[in-house]
Formats: structure tokens, C-alpha cells, sequence
């Protein structure tokens, strides 16, 4: 029985009572504390103007990052009821296929993402067709979750046996930076932000104008109607965790050329992906996306004032918040 | 309903994620028990000397741990191949290896199953914390513990008599590191009035910047912004690095791992503050081999004050050459100190002229070995507490993509530029 709900959040949302009014409310609610909060820290901070700035602007960066992550871990999550715990190693390995097609094809970095997309895309389809489809059709949730904690085992081990453990470096790309209202960003970041957001979208228009898309939230919402009115289920299945392997791929090759790879580098991402997907609704696009954003920024800004570990306390306090507040989540249907 | 229902369901499950975690790592634990007995070396039983290695053979660190243990696997088979140890007719060493994983409970009982295997001494072990623990279990089997890459001053406070040090503790090497800074901003008529300190949270980075600051601050120099980040969740280093650069000082001095150290450099080259140099001390990064490659144009110029091979050396260059033929991969600092380590261990079983290991502590104890393989002040003699008196940090510079020995004189490959660039 799955109950996330990719992409028709706001749909739910009308249908259980609320109006229009509703559907925005909790988005502008969002927007109006991170504005005011934002504006606190500028008047009375006590900090340099031009740091906030540069602190803003790089957790909004950073914010990407996080979003491009949390997308695939939505849909799997809200529409598989999956936890996957493979994703950060699943991110590890489309940075080595990224760092192998960049080294020994000799493609550009931007190009070898787009070459991994597909192939993570069918690793994706095969993990869950071969692996997980017969746990998750039976309603276990044990099972598929020690499948896929085996399985990130088994790609960080592999990775250390292939790559060894030594930092690696995804070579020649564009390097440079700009000045935004005085504050520094990098070409590689500024491209890794504006991935995430066009895979926000794509994802978006998928889930809700396709008859793909339409299946898949069909399944979401109730996997045993859908296949009653002959939805192929375990299709809809292998083609999602498809999908949010490929938006890992993504997050992988816009990630390589920025940090140093090493078997485990993904694996820092999976902690803060779960608390964003969860902050932002089970299988919400836009909430996964909305909470990356909100997730980097609480950390880098209150870095300043928390530095270090401090930081994530601010973000596991805003997490504990919202789970207070709001248990489904920013964007999660009311139920 | 049943949306309430598959709520319950869920919520049960992420309870459930929480125990599996626990129990995965358990199941770790075990599971490397299982290999490790497996795979224990040709030692114990065929009438070799036995000795433990204990380094982070998985997991995020497996890279430098397995450089490591190769530096230690290249001593054995130096000193073998030269005739074993003479004093014991020219009996053989044998390397067992042990994978602490990168945590301490499982180097600790990594050091045990050695030990129990017949180990004479135990060299290990990259970490600090796992450090702790083997020197505990070693402390109290009575067997000799050779520290190759190990910086917690803490370590060796415990009075521990089973435990030495090769390389220089977190505390000297914020010293030393301080010290050089300074004597390198008057050589170079630049003196050095205010620094930025930018450094892991942690007992390595607080313990090297504690050390500098204080040492820093008696001979004059400011200590204006102290910045300070956390290394599991460290992937942008611009803000950190726009705020050691807000106090507008002379130098940035920059304490972390090699991952950090490469995000800071990148932040440094596109923010570009006016500081006469950035200086790494005790820094994981600045003077590996493959960070100018790494880092690019934007690590030129780059300082670092930190132990190293003696570059100077001819034995360590033909050591080094070997090691790359053998193993594929440059040989890291590190490497090069778990080799010196087998050397003392090897240089007091010939003194002791056995290989009980009560004989082979106190013989490490006196020893006093010539021609060290790292930039050392003179020969390794360790004090009571078990550390090496001689041991140092000297200055190097990334100078045409490559990491060069500038400071002091005697060590130097190359000159020193300062103010960089």
C-alpha cells in the first residue's frame, strides 16, 4: 500500500478540503521565513554584508547540489517505498563512470554525464527488475531495504577495488568563476544549480504531463487499483528507481568536477537527502527541490554563527521543526 | 485508511533503517574478523618474526592505508633480502596485516588477533583514535607499539612504556609550524604581523592551531580569525575562506585532510585574497604528490609545513623508486614513515639479539638510529615518553607543479618564494 504521491501534492491537497489558497500557503510560508530570517541575519548579525552574501549565495549553490541528490531519492521513496540507502553510493558510482569516461574516452565532463544518464538509467532499471521487484510486489520492507544496503556495500567496495582509495580528480573543466552582487561563484557550481533545477522541472512535466507520469503516480497512490485498470506495475517500478538512478547520474557528473572522488564521497549526501526528501513530502519534486535550497542555506549561513558541526545541529533542528509543525512534510499531501 | 495504514507502515520503517545501521556495522565488524583470520600472512608458524601492521585497509581511507602497509610489506623485503636479522642468525621478518577499517574498535581488535598470532611488535596506524586503542591493547600485552602516522599528543600523555613515536606530535608541529612562518617573513623582508587560521573541527586540527596560536602569539603574531569546519559534510570551502580573508591578514594558515585542503585551494584561487602566502601545517594536501595536478594553477605558490621524506636523501629516493615499481603509485609520506618504522623495529631486534618483545621494547627504547628516511633535526632517539626528539616538520612549496623543499637551508630543493607571487 504506497501512499507518497509525486508531482499531484497540490492536487491532494484540493481534494482533502482545502482551497486554492491552500496550495499555495505553505510555499509562501516557506518563502516568508526564509526572507525574513535572511533579513534578520543582514540587520542584526552583527556580520560583514558582503560575507552573508557570499554565504547565501553558496548555500543556494550548495542548496543544488543537495536538491539534484534529493530528487532521485524522492521518487524512489515516495513512489517504491524504498529506502534506498544505495543512493549515495549509486551517486559515487556515476562520479567514477563520469571520471573513467572523462579519462580513458576522453570526453568532456559535461559531455560523460550525458553518456551516464543512460547507463545509470539502466543500472537503475536492472537493480530494481532483478533484485527488488519480488520483494517490494509482496509488501515486505525489510527485504528491498537490506537489498539496497547490501548493494551500497557492494558498489563502495567494488569502487575501492577498481579506482583504489586515493582522491581522484575529474580533470579539465571549465574552471573560472563570476561575481554575483560581490559575492564569488564558481562556473562549475552555477552549472551544477542549473541542472538541478532543469531536472526539477523535467521530472515535474514528466510526472504530470505524460501518461508515464500518470502511471507512475496511479501506482503511487494505489498500487493494487492502478493494476486493476492495467497499469504494468512492476514496469512502473523498474522504470522510476530507472529514473532516480538517472537523476543521480546527473548529480554525479555535475558533482566530479567540483569535489575529490573517492569510493565513499557520495555517502555524506545520504543522511542530508533523507532529511530533505522528507522535509519536503514523500515523492514531492518540489519539495525535495524547495528543501535542498533551504537545507544549504540554514547550513551555510548558520555556519556563520555555528561553525562546523554546528552547522547541521541548525538543520536537524529545522528538521525536527517541521516534522513537529507539519509531519507530511512542505509539500506532502495532507492526509 | 489506508493511506493512515501505509503512514504506520513507513514510520515503523525508518525506525527500522536506525537498527539495521547499527546491526550493519556489527555485521561489518565481524565479517572483517572472518577475513582477517583468513588472511593472515605467511608469519607465526613457519619460525618468522612476526610483525602486526594494523592500517585502514577499507573504507574512505583505504588508499593511503594500503600505500601504508606496502611501505611497511617493502621493509620486510629489504631486510630480508639483506639477511634477515644477523643477531638471530639471520632469521626472517614476516609481515601480518591487519585492517583496522578506519575505526577504533576494530583496529583494536585487529592489534589483539596479531598479537594473539604470535606478533613481536606492531607498527600502525594512520588514525589517532584508532591509535588510542592499539596502544592500549599493546600496553597491556607487553608488546612494542612503532607509531608511523599518528599526530594526537594525547597518545603518548597516557605514560604508556610499550608506545613510540616517529613522527612529530600535533603540538611541535603547530610550533615548528609557527616558528618557520615567521623566520621565513623576516628572511624575506615581509614579516608576518596578523594570520587567519583556518582548520578541521576535531583533536587534530584544535591541538596543531591551539600549538600555533600560542607559539605565534610570543613572538608577535596576531592571530586574528579563527575558522573553523566540519570535515564529513565539508564540500564548499568559498565562505570559510572569504572569512579568514575578512581580517585582512598577512598569511592563511590552513590544518585539514586532503579533500578539505583541495576545496580550500580552489576557494583561494577564484577569491584571490591579497595575503603574502597560504600555509599549510600539518596539512593532508599541500605537499602530496598529486595535489599540484589536482589543484592546478591555483596551487602554485602553495606552503605547507609538515614531516616528509628527506627528498635530500639518496636511500629514500632509491626506496621511493622501488616502491613506485612495485606498487604503481608514488610513495606518500606516510608510506615512507611505516617503512622507517619496520627499520626500528628490525634495527632493535639486531640490538636485542632476541625477539621476545619485553627485549624488543627496551631496545627500542635505547635506540638511537642514523640516517632517517624523513627530514628529520638528526637520528631517531626516543625520549621517555616514547616520542622522537628529533622529529620535524620542514617547509615545502608547490613550485612548477611540483612539491619542492624550500625551508630550512638544509633540506631545500628548491628557493623559496615568499611573498608568493
Amino acid at each position: 500500500m504506497q501512499t507518497g504521491a509525486p508531482g499531484d501534492a497540490d492536487a491532494a491537497e484540493q481534494r482533502s478540503g482545502g482551497s486554492r489558497l491552500a496550495a499555495v500557503r505553505v510555499p509562501l510560508a516557506v518563502l516568508g521565513a526564509v526572507v525574513v530570517a535572511i533579513a534578520l541575519v543582514y540587520a542584526v548579525g552583527g556580520r560583514d554584508a558582503g560575507l552573508v552574501t557570499q554565504s547565501i549565495v553558496t548555500g543556494l549553490l550548495l542548496g543544488g547540489v543537495y536538491a539534484l541528490v534529493s530528487i532521485g531519492l524522492t521518487l524512489i521513496f515516495g513512489v517504491l517505498g524504498i529506502v534506498n540507502f544505495a543512493q549515495g553510493s549509486m551517486l559515487s558510482l556515476s562520479m567514477f563512470l563520469v571520471y573513467s569516461l572523462v579519462t580513458s574516452v576522453g570526453l568532456p565532463v559535461y559531455v560523460a554525464t550525458l553518456v551516464a544518464i543512460p547507463l545509470m538509467f539502466l543500472f537503475g532499471v536492472l537493480v530494481q527488475s532483478l533484485l527488488l521487484n519480488r520483494l517490494t510486489a509482496t509488501g515486505n520492507h525489510d527485504g528491498p531495504l537490506l537489498v539496497t544496503l547490501g548493494l551500497s556495500l557492494l558498489i563502495v567496495n567494488v569502487l575501492l577495488m577498481v579506482y583504489g582509495g586515493r582522491p581522484l580528480r575529474v580533470p579539465g573543466s571549465v574552471s573560472g568563476s563570476v561575481t554575483v552582487l560581490g559575492a564569488i561563484a564558481s562556473y562549475e557550481r552555477l552549472i551544477a544549480f542549473a541542472g538541478a533545477l532543469l531536472v526539477a522541472v523535467l521530472v515535474t512535466l514528466l510526472l504530470r504531463r505524460t501518461s508515464f507520469g500518470l502511471s507512475i503516480r496511479a501506482v503511487s497512490s494505489n498500487t493494487q487499483g492502478a493494476a486493476l485498470v492495467g497499469v504494468n506495475v512492476r514496469r512502473v517500478y523498474a522504470l522510476t528507481f530507472g529514473i532516480g538512478a538517472a537523476c543521480v547520474a546527473v548529480a554525479g557528473g555535475l558533482l566530479a568536477p567540483i569535489l575529490s572522488l573517492t569510493p565513499s564521497v557520495g555517502e555524506q549526501f545520504t543522511i542530508l537527502a533523507f532529511v530533505i526528501v522528507v522535509l519536503g513530502g514523500l515523492g514531492s519534486v518540489t519539495g525535495a527541490t524547495v528543501g535542498g535550497l533551504v537545507i544549504g542555506l540554514v547550513q551555510t549561513v548558520g555556519a556563520l554563527y555555528l561553525p562546523g558541526t554546528g552547522s547541521l545541529v541548525l538543520v536537524f533542528a529545522v528538521f525536527v521543526l517541521v516534522l513537529f509543525f507539519r509531519p507530511q512534510g512542505m509539500f506532502g499531501a495532507a492526509r | 485508511m489506508p493511506s493512515r495504514h501505509g503512514r504506520q507502515a513507513r514510520q515503523m520503517k525508518l525506525t527500522g533503517v536506525a537498527a539495521l545501521v547499527l546491526a550493519s556495522t556489527a555485521l561489518a565488524a565481524c565479517g572483517a574478523d572472518d577475513s582477517g583470520g583468513g588472511s593472515r600472512g605467511g608469519g607465526g608458524d613457519g619460525g618468522d618474526i612476526v610483525i602486526g601492521s594494523v592500517h585502514p585497509m577499507t573504507g574512505a581511507l583505504a588508499g593511503v592505508g594500503g600505500l601504508m602497509n606496502g611501505g611497511a610489506e617493502l621493509a620486510v623485503a629489504d631486510i630480508n633480502a639483506d639477511g634477515g636479522i644477523e643477531a638471530l642468525d639471520g632469521a626472517q621478518l614476516a609481515l601480518a596485516e591487519g585492517d583496522s577499517q578506519g575505526k577504533a574498535e576494530i583496529g583494536q581488535s585487529e592489534a589483539q588477533r596479531l598479537i594473539s598470532e604470535g606478533a613481536v611488535a606492531l607498527v600502525g596506524t594512520y588514525q589517532s583514535d584508532v591509535t588510542q586503542n592499539v596502544a592500549a591493547v599493546a600496553e597491556r600485552a607487553g608488546v612494542p607499539l612503532v607509531i608511523d602516522v599518528a599526530v594526537d599528543d594525547a597518545i603518548l600523555e597516557q605514560g604508556y612504556q610499550n608506545t613510540f613515536r616517529i613522527q612529530p606530535d600535533a603540538t611541535s608541529m603547530g610550533e615548528a609550524g609557527a616558528d618557520a612562518l615567521v623566520a621565513m617573513g623576516e628572511a624575506s623582508d615581509a614579516p608576518v604581523d596578523t594570520v587567519s587560521y583556518i582548520h578541521i573541527e576535531g583533536s587534530f586540527g584544535q591541538s596543531v592551531f591551539d600549538a600555533f596560536q600560542q607559539q605565534a602569539e610570543s613572538q608577535g603574531v596576531e592571530v586574528a580569525a579563527e575558522v573553523t569546519y566540519d570535515g564529513t559534510s565539508f564540500t564548499d570551502a568559498t565562505t570559510q575562506v572569504r572569512e579568514a580573508a575578512a581580517a585582512d591578514p598577512d598569511a592563511i594558515v590552513v590544518t585539514g585532510y586532503y579533500p578539505d585542503a583541495l576545496l580550500i585551494a580552489n576557494a583561494i584561487d577564484a577569491l584571490a585574497p591579497d595575503v603574502d602566502a597560504v600555509y599549510g601545517v600539518a596539512n593532508g594536501g599541500f605537499d602530496d604528490g598529486s595535489f599540484p595536478a589536482d589543484a592546478g594553477a591555483g596551487g602554485e605558490g602553495l606552503l605547507s609545513a609538515n614531516y616528509h621524506y628527506a627528498a635530500t636523501s639518496d636511500r629514500a629516493a632509491d626506496i621511493r623508486t622501488r616502491f613506485e615499481e612495485e606498487y604503481g603509485k608514488p610513495m606518500e609520506t606516510a608510506a615512507m614513515l611505516s617503512y622507517q618504522a619496520v627499520e626500528v623495529i628490525a634495527e632493535a631486534l639486531e640490538a636485542a639479539g632476541s625477539d621476545d618483545p619485553t627485549a624488543v621494547r627496551d631496545a627500542i627504547a635505547e635506540l638511537e638510529l642514523d640516517d632517517p628516511l624523513l627530514a628529520f633535526d638528526g637520528p631517531i632517539i626516543f625520549d621517555e615518553t616514547g616520542q622522537n626528539e628529533n622529529a620535524t616538520v620542514i617547509v615545502m612549496q608547490i613550485r612548477g607543479g611540483k612539491v619542492e623543499q624550500v625551508f630550512p637551508e638544509e633540506f631545500k630543493t628548491a628557493d623559496l618564494v615568499y611573498p608568493t607571487e
